[in-house]
């Protein structure tokens, strides 16, 4: 344990998805910093940013309620102001690269750029990772799919041709050769042409 | 009108041109000089990124990851002024519409103060009583939104406001709330009032949660609302492809106001890509373009002027604290000289001079242009007062 004095930074993490805050939260946890309150529900956020009177807020980019945020670092108060502000004096490298992955932040004055820079690094990080998952899930999702028309387009040849499934999916694969198509398209028309039929 | 397709200008420096927009009616210019092909008829390979946010539009133009994009009017000079963002100096040469905005009122406010006078509520005097009576009961300050700082909304709010004589910052509370949000949040009590863009004026009426009082052009008849803006670097970097886009779009607008190009222009921004999520909640019939001006009446050209008074009112309201020279900072983010280089090319009649005085046209008006006459449209304000730019 490192026995010398840190200043806890207090994060808010406003995220419509909560999983993706859950995640973030922990990874955030385990490099030393607290998260004070991470909220999906954005109702009545000028008065909660107000309560918290967080260090640095992490939202989604495309959020719009970030908008509310640029309102209140409007203000004359102590509030955390956009980000991007920093672009022009510290690493605007990293604040590209977090925007990139759909990250922005909103930091009180003061804070040390080598701390905004480390959790915006940590909140990039997880949220491309969540977009991964996230993109291997569709993928799974739309393989079982495809499984799925590809086994009913097999059961209704065998159905009105009258024949095993071996040669139902021969035939299934010559149609996609003959027409240069994917399996799955073929498989698609195939339903939608003989489920008239039915 | 004849308007030239493709005048012959330079060749743009840089053809893969990626701009940014919000699902809101004027983003219209955009979508239809992309799906109409006037983008590609000048040689551009434009695609179009739905942003959630104008933090989110700046943030993405001041950092290069978008080349352009529809902005509030008060984004590019915030920005050049460096409030509320890196100092990034940018440029607008293309107005993106006149009017479109309105002021809401929930039903309860509306009730009590038909209850406290019989003057129509156009006027913001009823609500100056409202809030004097609240004052003297006690009650909790009336909260009203808009939709981003550095907005017309905002200004026309306040202007609206002040006029009776309320002090938008010590008479209520004044928020931003995105427009999406407005009506929602009216129903639950939390705002009584907001100023925002068609059609959540109307959402709040079908909803039954308020009525629009005043529309933005009632406010200030034609104001000035959003812009098409790149940063100054971008455009010194690439004034070919700056000059390529504003012919697309001033092409676009053209197409736009013609009302029997409505009906295609809204089967267009109805696609999933561009309103179609966002826009769902009304029925279609509800949609209309018209309350937006895209190009008659000069609607496209950048007026200094417009770029005055928004500076104005930044002072007016505590945002701009500076002592600086408006006029200067007018003459470098607004350039109507870039535009009159492209209308001269596409020969159209244009204004030849930068700024206009407001407030003195009670109908449509001459001005003698480049290349012809142009039909002004009438410029008042409700109140009845004047602004002239060389004032400031």
């Amino acid at each position: 344990m490192n026995a010398a004095p840190h200043i806890q930074e207090r994060v808010l993490v406003i995220d419509k998805d909560a999983a993706r805050s859950a995640l973030l939260e922990q990874a955030l946890n385990d490099q030393g910093y607290e998260v004070v309150c991470r909220l999906d529900d954005t109702e009545g956020l000028i008065n909660r940013v107000e309560q918290i009177k967080p260090d640095i807020i992490i939202i989604e980019l495309d959020s719009p309620d970030r908008d509310v945020l640029e309102h209140m670092a409007t203000l004359n108060t102590h509030i955390p102001r956009p980000v991007v502000m920093l672009a022009e004096s510290g690493d605007s490298n990293t604040i590209q690269q977090a925007i990139q992955a759909g990250v922005s932040a909103y930091v009180v004055d003061g804070m040390s750029p080598d701390r905004i820079q480390s959790i915006m690094d940590v909140a990039a990080a997880r949220f491309r990772e969540f977009q991964a998952l996230r993109n291997e899930l569709d993928n799974v999702r739309n393989e079982l799919e495809d499984h799925k028309q590809l086994d009913q387009a097999k059961r209704l040849i065998m159905k009105h041709q009258n024949c095993g499934e071996e040669q139902a999916y021969q035939a299934m694969r010559k149609m996609a050769m003959d027409q240069g198509k994917p399996m799955t398209q073929i498989a698609k028309n195939i339903i939608s042409v003989l489920q008239m039929l039915d | 009108m004849t308007i030239l397709h493709n005048p012959a200008l330079a060749t743009p420096e840089k053809q893969q041109i990626s701009l940014g927009f919000l699902p809101l009616l004027d983003c219209a210019p955009l979508v239809i000089a992309k799906e109409k092909g006037f983008f590609s008829e000048q040689g551009l390979d434009v695609s179009l990124s739905r942003e959630g946010s104008w933090a989110s539009i700046r943030d993405k133009v001041i950092l290069g990851l978008l080349d352009g994009a529809q902005m509030l009017a008060g984004i590019p000079l915030a920005s050049s002024l460096g409030l509320g963002s890196p100092k990034v100096p940018m440029v607008t040469a293309f107005n993106i519409g006149l009017n479109g905005n309105a002021i809401t009122l929930s039903n309860p406010v509306l009730e009590e103060i038909s209850t406290l006078t019989d003057q129509p509520v156009h006027s913001a005097e009823g609500l100056a009583l409202l809030i004097q009576q609240r004052k003297e009961n006690k009650a909790p300050k009336l909260t009203m939104a808009s939709v981003y700082p550095y907005s017309a909304h905002n200004y026309l709010l306040r202007y609206w406001l002040s006029a009776a004589g309320i002090d938008p910052d010590n008479n209520l509370n004044l928020t931003v709330l995105p427009p999406t949000q407005m009506a929602q949040v009216m129903k639950k009590g939390q705002i009584d009032g907001y100023c925002a863009g068609e059609p959540w004026n109307l959402i709040a009426r079908e909803m039954g949660v308020g009525s629009a009082v005043i529309s933005g052009y009632e406010i200030w008849n034609n104001c000035p609302d959003k812009v098409f803006a790149v940063t100054r670097s971008w455009h010194d970097a690439h004034p070919a492809s700056h000059q390529a886009l504003l012919c697309a779009l001033i092409q676009a607008a053209a197409w736009l106001d013609q009302p029997q190009h409505h009906e295609e222009a809204l089967d267009l921004l109805l696609k999933p890509e561009y309103l179609g999520p966002a826009l769902s909640i009304l029925p279609r019939e509800q949609l209309s373009l018209r309350t937006t001006c895209f190009f008659r009446y000069a609607a496209s050209y950048p007026w200094r002027s417009h770029a005055l008074w928004f500076l104005y009112q930044m002072q007016q309201s505590g945002q701009l604290n500076q002592q600086i020279d408006l006029k200067q900072v007018a003459c470098q983010v607004y350039r109507p000289d870039i535009y009159r280089e492209v209308a001269h090319a596409m020969r159209f009649p244009h204004p030849a001079i930068d700024c206009k005085p407001e407030g003195f046209h009670s109908q449509e008006w001459v001005l003698q242009g480049s290349g012809g006459a142009v039909t002004m449209g009438s410029d008042l304000f409700f109140n009845g007062a004047t602004f002239d730019p060389n004032v400031c």
